[in-house]
């Protein structure tokens, strides 16, 4: 499992290396090869029923480094490959040759998939912090890259949100150091108890804080909607279908590992982030409902479908919480991926990037409209796609604890999803203007869209598999 | 109005965490690891003299590995915005300042050899050498000595990224040994002398270049 964070440390320098705009094979053969690493872990972890460690160095925690990989980290790592694979596919066609926006797409995005694997398998609290660096400044230099003025600044204040995120995280870790003398996750969670100091409730509140802003849930979203609506299209997928995941896998790792006798002692704390779950359903919604522009649409699409994450943190007393949460963070990272790639599409042939200029786009367009279509509908939770499974999935073990208002918000989160898809789908089928013409746009690019679309549906068909992997615990 | 909430904020914030401090630290969490003892132990086959170095290279090597390529990372970024250079020197070179510098950049380059090999036994190591580096390199550039970088040749991306590579090759190579970056005692002091060397050139490169890549010469003002 350790090659999945060497190889695209590799891959990633080597494209540095080899000049502005190359490294495409490079990125494609590292991730395939990544992906088959990912499913083999998976196959691994799922079978055995435990997780697997590493100790780096061989010296074992406190003194070293331990990874480990559990079915949370596993089906993780799996997702991020998944996505990235076709994401790849689809930049190697989407950049030009010599395109500005694209000289270091290749290396950036290396280094980006890079730390995200290193933080999905780290079991130290300061090596997190590492990853979490290499994931942001990543994310950032992709915003910005070769971008014009208003990219620049939406990069900025991205780079600032995620700096004070991780400054918060690095406080909350130096306080766990000082209270315990260890940041190593395994030797620290037997430590923690209901009667923990002050200290570990002051870490436990800054460390929640601090990924919450770079998760971007409501109210701290305010960085995402210009930074993944303004960036070029493979990016924006990246991001989107990832980069907020990794996150948000952190507060869950955080919840149910070492902080969680001090989650079990205050009960009434789960209410926070499924409070700000809520309202980052409903308002995401609205603003994507009310969206001009195609891409910010998509962009407030993922503050509302991030709250559906934060909805499982009041049940997660049993382990068919998690796998509720797994299920839609793999249901919106495959869906958000295929939607953006779309619009990716869209703005290619039609030049702009409004809903508006879609008209008439249904008879020249029609395998990236399907896709867009797939996606909607996973975004909305229609049978059988996994965005059903995963509503369905979070509906069941909300009705099994009593908690019917939750059940009344993710039912009203998908009739909303449906009011904003649907607003997309009407416009591509009007009648264009008679003067509009539509460039030609790359096959490849109109593939991929439709690859992670059907991908997002098929999954619902799959998703046991995926639910006895998550339930495989460390 | 709102710097004084702003500062009131900021006030209860410290108080917090001041408070949180003032709390006996190790003494009331039962169990509380002491890590300077760990370390101490496994000094003898660390491969250095040196705790902080054994620390950095060899027991939490991993992280200064993910931290070179944030490094690199950082400087691909600043290559990616492609911000505009501004000159940031005056267009007359002073003489004196000039011979100054081409005394002490020799100078500076032993230093950071020096600090290299003294990063063994005493404080020291691959950060400093390589900014003592890349120090001389800003000071010939401030002095009109050495001109601003341009886009990296092929020749400049190879030295910005040899020493993660090297650092990454040793730790890949180590895998047989049984897990990633586990140095056989025996080798532990040479191969670490080996990343740290690799380590030195490309951090001072890019350190460097964090300042060379932004600035511009007087005179093409393109």
């Amino acid at each position: 499992m350790i090659w999945l964070i060497l190889l695209p440390l590799l891959w990633a320098s080597l494209a540095f290396i080899s000049g502005e705009g190359r490294g495409k094979w490079l990125a494609i053969g590292g991730l395939s090869g990544q992906t088959w690493l990912a499913f083999d872990l998976a196959q691994t972890v799922g079978a055995g029923g435990v997780a697997v460690e590493h100790l780096v160095g061989g010296w074992g925690a406190p003194l070293g480094i331990d990874l480990a990989a559990d079915g949370l980290s596993a089906a993780m790592l799996v997702l991020t490959q998944c996505v990235a694979l076709p994401l790849a596919v689809y930049a190697g066609a989407y950049y030009k040759r010599g395109e500005v926006a694209g000289a270091y797409f290749w290396p950036l995005a290396g280094f980006l998939i890079a730390g995200l694997n290193a933080l999905f398998l780290s079991a130290d609290l300061f090596n997190i912090y590492v990853t979490l660096e290499l994931v942001g400044l990543a994310a950032v230099g992709l915003v910005a890259a070769g971008g014009g003025a208003q990219q620049v600044a939406a990069a900025l204040r991205y780079l600032f949100a995620t700096l004070l995120g991780s400054g918060l995280y690095l406080l909350g870790v130096a306080l766990v150091y000082g209270g315990y003398g260890t940041v190593s996750i395994s030797v620290l969670t037997p430590l923690v108890t209901s009667e923990a100091p002050r200290l570990m409730w002051i870490a436990g509140g800054l460390m929640l804080i601090g990924l919450m802003l770079k998760t971007a849930l409501w109210p701290f979203h305010f960085w995402l909607p210009p930074a993944h609506g303004g960036a070029p299209a493979p990016v924006s997928a990246l991001l989107s279908a990832l980069v907020v995941k990794a996150s948000f896998y952190l507060v869950l790792r955080l919840w149910i590992g070492p902080f969680a006798p001090l989650v079990a002692a205050a009960e009434w704390l789960a209410w926070g982030p499924a409070v700000l779950g809520t309202l980052a359903i409903l308002w995401g919604s609205w603003q994507a409902i009310r969206a001009e522009r195609l891409k910010m649409l998509i962009a407030y699409s993922t503050v509302a479908q991030l709250g559906y994450l934060f909805l499982i943190f009041p049940l997660l007393t049993g382990a068919d919480a998690v796998q509720a949460g797994v299920m839609q963070a793999f249901a919106h990272g495959f869906a958000k991926a295929g939607l953006f790639v779309a619009a990716g599409v869209f703005i290619k042939a039609t030049g702009q990037d409004t809903v508006a200029g879609l008209a008439g786009t249904v008879d020249r367009l029609p395998i990236t409209l399907f896709a867009f279509g797939l996606s909607g509908m996973t975004l909305m939770g229609l049978p059988p796609s996994s965005g059903f499974l995963a509503k369905w999935l979070l509906i069941e073990t909300a009705l099994d604890r009593g908690y019917w208002w939750l059940v009344l918000v993710v039912l009203a989160g998908g009739l909303l999803a449906a009011v904003y898809v649907f607003r997309v789908l009407r416009q591509a089928f009007l009648q264009a203007p008679a003067n509009t013409s539509l460039a030609a746009v790359p096959r490849t690019l109109e593939w991929t869209a439709f690859v992670l679309a059907a991908v997002s549906v098929l999954l619902g068909l799959r998703g046991v598999e995926l639910m006895q992997l998550v339930g495989v615990m460390r | 109005m709102k710097r004084f909430v702003v500062g009131l904020g900021a006030l209860a914030f410290a108080a917090l965490l001041i408070g949180a401090l003032l709390e006996p630290l190790m003494a009331n969490t039962p169990g509380g690891v002491d890590l300077r003892v760990a370390v101490a132990a496994h000094m003898t086959a660390s491969g250095v003299d040196h705790p902080v170095t054994a620390v950095l290279l060899n027991f939490r090597g991993y992280d200064t590995l993910l931290e070179i390529a944030v490094l690199l990372l950082a400087l691909i970024v600043i290559l990616a915005i492609g911000i505009d250079p501004e000159c940031d020197r005056p267009r007359a070179a002073n003489p004196v300042l000039q011979a100054m510098a081409r005394l002490a950049a020799p100078l500076m380059v032993v230093v950071a050899v020096y600090l290299l090999w003294a990063g063994a036994f005493r404080p020291g190591g691959a950060f400093q050498a390589g900014a003592v580096l890349a120090a001389a390199a800003v000071l010939l550039h401030l002095t009109g000595l050495l001109p601003s970088w341009q886009l990296p040749g092929l020749k400049l991306r190879w030295g910005l990224t040899a020493g993660f590579l090297i650092f990454l090759a040793v730790a890949a190579a180590l895998i047989p040994q049984g897990a990633l970056l586990q140095y056989p005692p025996a080798q532990a002091g040479k191969l670490i002398l080996l990343i740290e060397a690799g380590l030195t050139v490309s951090l001072g490169l890019i350190l460097a270049g964090l300042f060379l890549f932004l600035s511009r010469d007087p005179g093409d003002d393109a």
